[in-house]
């Protein structure tokens, strides 16, 4: 995949639900998801975003967003993080927030 | 009551930052300890991060990821994990204690200097984090190790190496003082977060975690790949302080990325090159250390520098050489002389080893096979004075590892080669041609001397094995051996050398 961009999650029983969530924010997207055991690469090309809410819906109503760095142990490319959603691209951020 | 967003009010307390009065700027931000350079002042305060925290969700989370790693550690303490465990893979591990605990007590003042000295306040800010950051790493290392000392002593060098003069100690020492202690808070936001923490951390932290998950070290898995998230947020003060600095000095963006990637090139192929390659049992290995490097340097570090407008290292040829030999080169090494280890070193070339390395590095047998024949053919008939060192390796006088690299010369043979030059009236060796290089760009530096210049100069008495073995602080219940007791050199009595395909 050219341009690979995206989060690597350590392995723990929510892996499957922030892919879940990642498909729901990204449609149309070719997505990547690569399995090594203690480690998850979950890629696109150019561009990768998840919501606060896709998370919220599959793993409960008490998940914050924030706690996605608690299981993000690596990323390919620039990540800009809001409280609504985390995007992973490459090139310097469009829109600085904050 | 609704809480405002984070994005609402973060930037006004982030900023906040002294109108000075009675003091000028030099004062309180000096050249030798913020290193602007060429970089304007002003251009500083285009300093953005992405990825963005604030206090209270830190905290949160930070008690998120301890709870978490503390709970796998007390359920497991009850268990027979640890004995069920690989004597190699355990080898692997206090390498890992010893070479990296103290090191992350480093990287706490590396971050506190950046907190105090770093040219914007946002970029202090993210730095106070990643002071919290590695004082938890520090401690939860040392925790982690503490825990085994009852069952070996070994273990007594999580905490211990780091004091010592052992000559992986002095190596790394050399490294980090450069990367962190001596090193201006623009130079070590470019060295440190971006170069090892962005891309070679995660070798150590995150692809090694695959390997310990199979080799059934749920324990250290989950340990480094929890610090490595921490790693992950706080090494993105990198970013932005590259963007500055290539905007306005990219000479010096592209030189001091390409000298640290060298150079933690060479300190993990010592380190996690033999983990990867040698001390996981062969049938966990998820995969080759060349495939992780691959991944995660070849591929994804060099995407990122290449997205901030950096050109491959002028040592490119040589490095990806180099991810075919250096490993090698050093676990037999690390081997030969393994009273120096404060851990078992592991030989790793039993048949189905060797199988293995001969299908990942097609050169492998034709430079290595026969060297390994040779010991364990001492071993077999019993000449183990043999394979126990008389002598000390010449280490590289930039990376302070044995000088030990093969390579393939016009004269058609694999040799290992000394890269020498003169410099006011001393010859300095060095393993390859990118430590020579750095050496003598930055030949004013003050650098520590090797064990063996040290040997030289008549600072270790007496001079001979047992003095060197005593200065570096080792004492029998701790000294390296094989570990496996040697039962892998049984297999090259019953074995014809392997086939050489695709070598040269």
């Amino acid at each position: 995949m050219d341009n690979a961009v995206g989060p690597i999650l350590r392995s723990s029983d929510e892996v499957d639900q922030v892919v879940a969530a990642i498909y729901d924010d990204n449609p149309g997207t070719e997505i990547e998801v690569t399995d090594r055991g203690a480690y998850v690469r979950i890629h696109a090309s150019d561009h990768l975003r998840v919501t606060a809410e896709s998370l919220k819906r599959h793993l409960g109503p008490d998940f914050e967003i924030r706690s996605l760095e608690a299981m993000m142990s690596a990323f390919a490319g620039r990540i800009n993080t809001t409280s609504d959603a985390v995007e992973w691209s490459l090139g310097p951020a469009k829109a600085p927030v904050g | 009551m609704a809480l405002l967003k984070r994005e609402e009010w973060q930037g006004i307390v982030r900023d906040v930052d002294w109108t000075l009065k009675y003091v000028d700027d030099e004062a309180v931000y000096p050249e030798w300890h913020s290193g602007t350079g060429k970089v304007p002042r002003d251009a500083w305060q285009k300093w953005e991060e992405s990825y963005k925290v604030s206090y209270p969700d830190y905290v949160a989370t930070q008690r998120e990821k301890e709870n978490s790693a503390y709970a796998v550690q007390s359920a497991l303490k009850r268990s027979k994990a640890f004995e069920t465990l690989d004597e190699g893979w355990k080898s692997a591990t206090k390498m890992h204690f010893g070479g990296v605990a103290l090191v992350e007590g480093m990287a706490t003042l590396a971050e506190l200097k950046m907190a105090r000295f770093g040219l914007s306040p946002a970029w202090r800010n993210m730095s106070i984090f990643g002071a919290l950051d590695e004082m938890r790493h520090t401690q939860i290392t040392l925790l982690f190790g503490h825990e085994f000392v009852s069952k070996d002593p070994q273990y007594d060098w999580s905490h211990k190496a780091f004091h010592t003069n052992d000559w992986v100690t002095v190596s790394l020492r050399s490294l980090f003082d450069a990367m962190m202690t001596g090193a201006n808070a623009v130079d070590m936001a470019i060295q440190l977060p971006l170069t090892f923490e962005t891309g070679f951390t995660n070798l150590q932290f995150v692809a090694l975690s695959a390997d310990a998950l199979e080799a059934g070290d749920i324990n250290f898995a989950n340990m480094i790949s929890s610090i490595q998230t921490d790693e992950a947020r706080h090494s993105q003060q990198g970013g932005p302080t590259l963007e500055i600095l290539v905007e306005h000095d990219p000479v010096r963006a592209q030189w001091t990325v390409d000298k640290f990637f060298w150079l933690s090139a060479r300190a993990f192929a010592a380190l996690t090159g033999p983990s990867m390659d040698y001390y996981t049992p062969v049938e966990h290995r998820k995969q080759s250390y060349r495939e992780f490097m691959e991944e995660w340097i070849i591929d994804q570090f060099m995407r990122t520098l290449s997205d901030y407008g950096l050109k491959k290292p002028w040592y490119w040829d040589e490095f990806m050489e180099g991810l075919d030999i250096w490993h090698h080169s050093l676990n037999m090494g690390l081997w030969f002389w393994r009273p120096t280890l404060w851990w078992k070193p592991v030989a790793g070339v039993d048949e189905a080893s060797r199988q293995w390395l001969n299908e990942k590095y097609p050169n492998w047998e034709t430079v290595y096979g026969d060297k390994w024949r040779v010991i364990a053919e001492n071993i077999n008939s019993g000449n183990m004075e043999a394979t126990l060192p008389e002598t000390l390796p010449w280490l590289c006088s930039m990376c302070h590892l044995p000088t030990c690299n093969a390579n393939y010369g016009r004269d058609g043979k694999w040799r290992v080669r000394n890269y020498s030059l003169k410099h006011n009236g001393m010859t300095y060796h060095f393993c390859t041609k990118g430590c020579r290089q750095i050496w003598w760009e930055d030949r004013d530096n003050l650098n520590h001397t090797t064990v063996v210049e040290r040997f030289l100069l008549g600072e270790i008495q007496p001079m001979d094995v047992p003095g060197v073995l005593g200065y570096m602080g080792l004492t029998p219940d701790v000294m390296g051996d094989d570990a496996h007791n040697y039962h892998w050199a049984s297999s090259f009595s019953q074995s014809e050398p392997a086939g050489t395909a695709g070598g040269r």
